[in-house]
């Protein structure tokens, strides 16, 4: 059972308003969210909160996302863990300071992650375009990443399997969208814009699940734990976002949902407008509620919850070493 | 006492300096004739998800049943019994799906009272949504059946590993079966 996620896009001020959230906009709106009923809130406008409304979300355990100008991403509030727990953290330390267990750990989590790219591409194989070179090279890749003997010679092997993948990007998206070649901070083209608006989610995403456990989010096993961000998070998003945030992309653009005027241009940059926000957002959040049957658990669940089980899998392997079973699509 | 291990434990508990190295709750006690699994799990911190429904509800159902007749305790920070104005120790359950389990764990508490503070009482098992009560009493075979169940799950939290999964009828309602079966 998953509650929704709730955003923001108004400018205005975050209250509290005895055990409800309270927004007043600045066109003068008032709403009233009940706090039960989000599972993580999104800031995308200009809004003032204090200490209080920060109580609030603490108190129900919701976290907050913060997005600023032009919807980057600024950072994250969130509350105090309900789950600690001293075991959990030494466990997840000691396997990132094991060569041995931290490749395995990432290795599971670059195959899952390439074969969740394979998983696009075999999609659109002859329907876009006819892409079983690629096919050969990201199972090859794939193969090869399980014989990786350290960190740097698997993310170079990640490397290339993204760079392969993206190489696809311009022969399934419907012109005159293109992605040339991938290109962040900031994005140059509209897909580039589209992509890292939907891995910021994706990583978001991420960072929620992670907080319902008592795993670190600082410690990650392929990304460095020196990295401005909560690499464990970065680590999780890389194996759902082939599934979350490409196939998204892919649809939204073929299927007209997102046109050139969606966009805006800005310094170096290509950033999605206001509206063309909207209407990724409201996909996106529209696909993390979208269930399918998972083999392991016998019930359906929805993208959120799968989320949350590769996280809790990912636990249990630390506190166990019983097998860590990264999201591979199976659908 | 029927073991070494309970004998030792229940020696421990008497000893309010010597802490026993694992702090049985009422929790573990069910948890053992439930899931061995989940007894370990439980024991290792793993976190579960305390939110759902089953939860909220279990929780609501105690906290708003016979509450002007009991008396919370605590007893050494960690089981926390109800007793009634009869003097009898109550255990207020959602459903009597798992019977035995709560039978055990009351027993447990009985036990508990019986042999490190030497307080007998009798116990009742109530499912206010079921309208229905059982009285339960500590004699030789009931106390031999909580000496054992302080055995076993000693062995099962001594495991490096937890014990393997394995389905169950009530998996399908288990807080720990996204992790189990993950």
């Amino acid at each position: 059972m998953t509650k929704p996620n709730h955003h923001i896009f108004a400018d205005g001020e975050l209250s509290r308003n005895e055990g409800t959230l309270r927004i007043d906009t600045l066109d003068g709106e008032t709403e009233y969210l009940p706090i039960e009923s989000i599972d993580t809130l999104y800031l995308h406008g200009q809004i003032d909160f204090n200490t209080r409304a920060l109580g609030l979300l603490n108190e129900h355990n919701v976290p907050l996302h913060i997005f600023g100008w032009k919807d980057y991403y600024r950072g994250s509030y969130l509350p105090k863990r309900g789950q600690v727990s001293g075991n959990t953290v030494v466990e997840q330390v000691r396997a990132y300071d094991n060569l041995d267990r931290r490749l395995q750990i990432g290795q599971t989590i670059i195959e899952a992650s390439i074969h969740n790219m394979r998983a696009n591409l075999r999609y659109y194989n002859d329907r876009q375009g006819n892409f079983s070179t690629e096919l050969e090279d990201l199972e090859e890749l794939k193969n090869s990443a399980a014989g990786t003997t350290d960190i740097n010679e698997l993310r170079s092997v990640e490397g290339r399997a993204r760079k392969t993948y993206y190489g696809c990007f311009d022969r399934i998206l419907r012109s005159p969208f293109t992605l040339t070649q991938r290109k962040y901070n900031p994005p140059t083209n509209e897909a580039n814009a589209v992509i890292s608006f939907l891995n910021g989610m994706v990583y978001t995403t991420s960072v929620s699940a992670i907080r319902k456990t008592a795993l670190d989010p600082t410690v990650g096993f392929v990304h460095e734990p020196g990295e401005r961000r909560f690499t464990l998070s970065l680590d999780i998003a890389d194996i759902f976002k082939p599934i979350l945030a490409d196939r998204l992309l892919f649809r939204l653009v073929n299927r007209k949902q997102l046109s050139i005027d969606d966009f805006e241009e800005e310094l170096e940059g290509c950033l999605l407008d206001e509206k063309g926000r909207m209407t990724v957002l409201e996909e996106f959040e529209e696909t993390l509620d979208k269930t399918i049957d998972h083999p392991r658990l016998n019930r359906k669940v929805s993208f959120k919850t799968l989320v949350q089980t590769d996280v809790y899998s990912l636990k249990k392997h630390v506190l166990t070493d019983e097998p860590y079973h990264a999201t591979e699509r199976w659908w | 006492m029927t073991s070494e291990l309970a004998e030792k434990y229940a020696r421990d508990e008497r000893q309010p300096e010597r802490e026993p190295e694992v702090r049985i709750t009422g929790l573990m006690v069910q948890y053992y004739h439930v899931c061995k699994r989940e007894l370990w799990f439980m024991s290792r911190g793993i976190d579960i998800d305390r939110e759902t429904t089953n939860i909220q509800r279990g929780t609501h159902i105690d906290e708003t049943s016979y509450q002007n007749e009991r008396h919370s305790f605590m007893i050494n920070n960690r089981i926390q019994l109800d007793v009634l104005g009869s003097g009898d120790i109550m255990e207020v359950k959602a459903s009597s799906r798992l019977e035995e389990p709560a039978r055990m764990q009351l027993l447990f508490y009985l036990w508990f009272l019986q042999e490190i503070y030497g307080i007998e009482k009798d116990g009742i098992l109530a499912y206010p949504t079921e309208r229905k009560r059982e009285t339960i009493t500590l004699n030789s075979s009931t106390i031999e059946k909580v000496e054992s169940t302080i055995t076993g799950i000693l062995k099962v939290v001594d495991l490096d590993t937890p014990p393997e999964l394995e389905k169950k009828a009530y998996c399908d309602s288990c807080l720990y079966q996204d992790i189990c079966w993950m």
